[in-house]
C-alpha cells in the first residue's frame, strides 16, 4: 500500500474514534446522531482511500455513493424516532430513556 | 430466476401503499401473505432441483447486455432461503390478525417485505460489499418494525437497537475497506484466490477481529448481545419472531459464517475464538434467562444462549459440527420464531408478559398451550422433536473433535434451557386458572393456524430428522466444509 | 499533498467540533463545513463523483434533515453533558491521536497488497455495470426508509 494510504487511515480512524467517543459520551439525542455522521465519514474516507491507492478510484466511488444513500436512509429513521421519542418524553436527554435495562 | 427472491418483495412492498388506500385490509393481507408463500414453495420445491447440480450461478442480462447482478445459490444460501421463507410466512399470517390494532397494515406489510427481501439478498449475494448493502436494507426495516406501536418502551428499544447497529456497521465496512485494499476485489472467489497468493497474517487478523466485532453484535453473541433483551421483546409479536427467529441468524450468523469459513478460510486460532465465543454466549445467556419474569424477554435471552449452540457447532470446524450447528440454526429458527409467535398470542389475550400474573392459561388456550410446549420443547432439546437432534449433533461433534468440557458444557445448559423453560410453561399455562383470566379465549384463527404450522413443523423434522439432514443440513454443510474451495471453484465468473 | 493534510485536519477539527458544541443549530452547521471539507477531499483525488455527492447529499440534504429535526425538538439545548465527559473525553482522544499516529507509522509498507490492474471503463460503466447489485440494494434501502418514515409518522387513531 502506498504511504498516502496510512495518512488518510490515520485521519479516517480519528474520525471513527471520535464519533465512537462521541456515541459513548454524550447525552443529547441528536448530538448522537451527529456522532453517527461522523463515523460515517471516517468510514466513507476510509473507502475511498483505498479506491485511491489501489488505482481503484471508480469501484470507490461507486461504494461510497452507496454507502452514502444507506446512510441517508438511515439517518431519516433515526431522525424519525428522535421526533417520536421527544412527542413521548418532551426531552431529549439519553438519561430519560432509561426505562428498558437491557 | 433466482433474482425474484430479491426483487418479487421489493415490487410488492412498492405497490402496498397504493393497494393499502384502496383496500385496507383484505388486499395487503393477501398481496403479502401470497408473495411469502411463493417464495417458500419455490425455495422447497425449486431449489432442490436447481442446485441438484451444484451452485447456481445467474449472472442477469438487462436488456440485452450483461450486468453484473451476481447472486449464487448453494446449499447454504437454500437452507437460509427456505428458513426465511417459512419463518417470514408464519410471521406474515400471523401478522393478519395481530397487526389489526396497530393500523397501517398496509406500512407494516411494506415493511416486513422489505426486510426479507433484504434478507434474501444477503444470502445470495456473491461479494462482501453487497452482503453489507443487504445487511442494511433488512436493519433500516428492522429499526421502523420495533419501533412500529409507537409506545414509548418500543421508541427507546429501537433508538438503542439503532445505535449499536450502526457501531456494528461502521466495523463491517471497515473491515471490507481493508480486505478491498489488500486484494483488490470484493468478488467472494476472487478475494479468496488472491487471500491464499498473499501472506496477509496479521492484517487478516485485524480485518477478522473488525468482522468478528460487526457481525457478533449483529448475531448478539456475548459480549455484544445488550441491545437483543430490550429490542426484541418491545417489537410487535410477528416482528419478535422475524428478529430472533431469523435477523439474528442472517445478518450475524449467516454473514460471518460465509466469510469467515468461505472466503478467509477456517483457521484453527478462529475456530477457537468461535467456539469460545459460542459457549459463553450459551452458558451467560441462560443462566440471565431464568430470572426473568417477561415472557418475551426470558425468550430474547434464550436466543442469544441458542444462537451460542449455533456458533460454538459451526465453530468446532469438522463436517458434522458444522452439520449440527446449521441443523440447530434451522430448528431453533422454526422453534424461537413459534414461541414468540404463541407468546404474542398470549400478549393479546391478557395484555400482559409478566409469568407471574398469568397461570391455568391452557384450560382457556389449549392450542396456544400445546404449540407453546411443542416449542419450548424443541429448544430445550428434548426427544423426538427437532432441537433434540441438533443439540446431538453439535454435542458428538465436540466429543469426537476432542473437545470433552464443552460438550459437557453444552449439555449443562441444555438442561438449565429445560428447566427455565418449563418454568414458564408451568406459570404461564398450568396450574390454577388465574380468575383474571376466565374470560379469554383462544387466539384468532391465522393467529393460531401460524403457530400450529411451525408446531407441526418441529414435530416433522423431529421424527423425519434422518431425511430432513440428508436433503437440506447436507448440502449446505458440504458447501461450508469445503471451504475456501467451495467459491474458489464454481463460483468463478 | 500539504493542502491534502491541511483539508484532512480540517475535516477533523469540524467533525470534533460538531460534536462538541453546545449550540445544536451550531453543531449541524458544523458537520456540514465538515462535508464539505470531506467533499473538496474527494475531488483532489480525482473522484468528483463521490465528491458531488458528498457536498450535496450529506452536506445539503442530511444537514437539512437535522436543522428540521433540531427546529421540531425545541428544547434539546437543555440536555445538560456530563461535566466529566467533557474533560476527559478530549483526552482521551489526544492519546488516541498519538497512539494512531505511531501505529500507522509502524504499519507503514508492512500491509500487503496484490498489485492491481488498471480499471475498465468509465464510473457510468462501472456503476451500472459492474455493480449493478449494489443500485438494487440502493432502492431497497431508499424503499425502506421511506416507509420507515410513513411508519413514524403515521396519524394513530387508537393505538393500545
Amino acid at each position: 500500500m502506498t504511504n498516502t494510504w496510512y495518512l488518510y487511515v490515520f485521519f479516517a480512524a480519528a474520525l471513527v474514534f471520535a464519533g465512537l467517543l462521541g456515541l459513548l459520551g454524550k447525552r443529547n439525542l441528536i448530538k448522537l446522531f451527529i456522532a453517527i455522521g461522523v463515523i460515517g465519514k471516517g468510514v466513507s474516507l476510509l473507502l475511498l482511500a483505498t479506491g485511491f491507492a489501489k488505482a481503484n478510484i471508480l469501484t470507490a466511488q461507486a461504494l461510497v455513493i452507496t454507502y452514502i444513500v444507506i446512510e441517508v436512509s438511515l439517518v431519516a429513521t433515526a431522525l424519525a424516532l428522535i421526533i417520536n421519542i421527544y412527542r413521548h418524553t418532551r426531552s431529549l436527554d439519553i438519561r430519560d430513556l432509561a426505562k428498558l435495562k437491557g | 430466476m433466482i433474482i425474484l427472491f430479491v426483487v418479487l418483495p421489493l415490487i410488492v412492498a412498492g405497490i402496498l401503499p397504493l393497494v393499502g388506500k384502496v383496500s385496507r385490509r383484505v388486499l395487503p393481507d393477501l398481496l403479502a401473505n401470497a408473495t411469502l408463500l411463493f417464495l417458500l414453495v419455490y425455495a422447497a420445491v425449486a431449489g432442490r432441483a436447481l442446485i441438484a447440480g451444484g451452485a447456481v450461478l445467474q449472472q442477469s442480462a438487462w436488456l440485452g447486455e450483461a450486468v453484473n447482478l451476481r447472486l449464487a445459490l448453494d446449499g447454504f444460501s437454500l437452507l437460509m432461503l427456505v428458513a426465511i421463507a417459512l419463518v417470514g410466512f408464519a410471521a406474515s399470517l400471523f401478522s393478519i390478525d395481530y397487526m389489526e390494532h396497530y393500523g397501517a397494515k398496509a406500512n407494516y406489510y411494506a415493511l416486513y417485505l422489505v426486510m426479507i427481501a433484504g434478507m434474501n439478498g444477503l444470502v445470495l449475494a456473491t461479494d462482501l460489499f453487497s452482503v453489507y448493502i443487504f445487511l442494511e436494507v433488512a436493519a433500516v426495516a428492522s429499526y421502523a418494525l420495533v419501533a412500529f406501536g409507537l409506545g414509548h418502551d418500543e421508541l427507546e428499544a429501537a433508538f438503542k437497537y439503532l445505535m449499536l447497529s450502526v457501531a456494528a456497521s461502521a466495523f463491517i465496512v471497515a473491515a471490507i475497506a481493508v480486505v478491498f485494499g489488500m486484494t483488490g476485489s470484493l468478488d467472494f472467489a476472487a478475494v479468496a484466490a488472491a487471500l491464499q497468493e498473499l501472506n496477509a497474517g496479521p492484517v487478516l487478523v485485524v480485518a477478522s477481529a473488525f468482522f468478528l466485532m460487526g457481525f457478533g453484535l449483529k448475531a448478539a453473541l456475548v459480549p455484544f448481545h445488550a441491545w437483543l433483551p430490550d429490542a426484541h421483546p418491545s417489537a410487535p409479536a410477528p416482528i419478535s419472531a422475524v428478529l430472533s427467529g431469523l435477523l439474528i441468524k442472517v445478518s450475524g450468523v449467516y454473514a460471518m459464517t460465509r466469510i469467515f469459513l468461505n472466503v478467509f478460510g477456517l483457521t484453527p486460532a478462529l475456530s477457537t475464538v468461535l467456539m469460545w465465543l459460542g459457549v459463553i454466549s450459551m452458558v451467560v445467556a441462560a443462566f440471565l434467562a431464568l430470572g426473568q419474569k417477561d415472557m418475551k424477554r426470558m425468550l430474547a435471552y434464550s436466543s442469544i444462549s441458542q444462537v451460542g449452540y449455533v456458533v460454538l457447532g459451526i465453530g468446532i470446524g469438522t463436517p458434522l459440527g458444522i452439520a449440527g450447528g446449521l441443523f440447530h440454526l434451522f430448528n431453533h429458527a422454526l422453534a424461537k420464531g413459534l414461541l414468540f409467535l404463541t407468546s404474542g398470542s398470549v400478549q393479546q389475550a391478557t395484555g400482559t408478559r409478566d409469568l407471574d400474573e398469568m397461570g391455568g392459561l391452557a384450560k382457556r388456550m389449549p392450542v396456544t398451550a400445546a404449540t407453546n410446549l411443542i416449542g419450548a420443547l424443541s429448544i430445550a432439546g428434548v426427544p423426538p422433536l427437532n432441537g433434540f437432534w441438533s443439540k446431538l449433533l453439535i454435542i458428538v461433534a465436540l466429543v469426537q473433535a476432542g473437545h470433552p468440557v464443552f460438550a459437557v458444557v453444552a449439555v449443562l445448559a441444555s438442561v438449565l434451557t429445560l428447566w427455565y423453560y418449563l418454568l414458564m410453561q408451568r406459570k404461564a399455562f398450568f396450574g390454577k386458572l388465574n380468575e383474571k383470566w376466565a374470560a379469554v379465549k383462544e387466539a384468532p384463527f391465522w393467529m393460531t393456524a401460524a403457530t400450529v404450522l411451525l408446531a407441526l413443523l418441529c414435530l416433522g423434522i423431529g421424527i423425519l430428522f434422518s431425511s430432513t439432514v440428508t436433503t437440506w443440513i447436507q448440502p449446505a454443510a458440504d458447501v461450508l466444509a469445503d471451504g475456501i474451495h467451495a467459491v474458489t471453484g464454481s463460483w468463478g465468473f | 499533498m500539504i493542502l491534502q493534510t491541511a483539508l484532512l485536519i480540517g475535516l477533523v477539527i469540524f467533525s470534533v467540533l460538531a460534536i462538541v458544541l453546545k449550540d445544536l443549530l451550531k453543531s449541524a452547521i458544523s458537520l456540514a463545513g465538515a462535508s464539505l471539507l470531506l467533499g473538496i477531499i474527494f475531488f483532489r483525488m480525482n473522484a468528483p463523483y463521490a465528491g458531488v455527492f458528498e457536498i450535496s447529499v450529506v452536506a445539503g440534504l442530511i444537514t437539512v434533515l437535522f436543522i428540521l429535526t433540531i427546529a421540531l425538538t425545541k428544547s434539546g439545548d437543555e440536555v445538560r453533558e456530563s461535566k466529566l465527559v467533557n474533560w476527559v473525553f478530549p483526552l482521551v482522544f489526544v492519546a488516541f491521536l498519538v497512539i494512531d499516529a505511531l501505529v500507522m507509522k509502524g504499519l507503514l509498507g508492512k500491509v500487503p497488497a496484490l498489485a492491481s490492474g488498471p480499471e475498465a471503463g468509465t464510473f457510468g460503466e462501472v456503476l451500472w455495470r459492474g455493480r449493478t447489485l449494489d443500485l438494487v440494494g440502493q432502492i431497497a434501502v431508499i424503499l425502506a426508509g421511506v416507509f420507515a418514515v410513513l411508519a413514524l409518522f403515521r396519524k394513530r387513531d387508537k393505538h393500545d
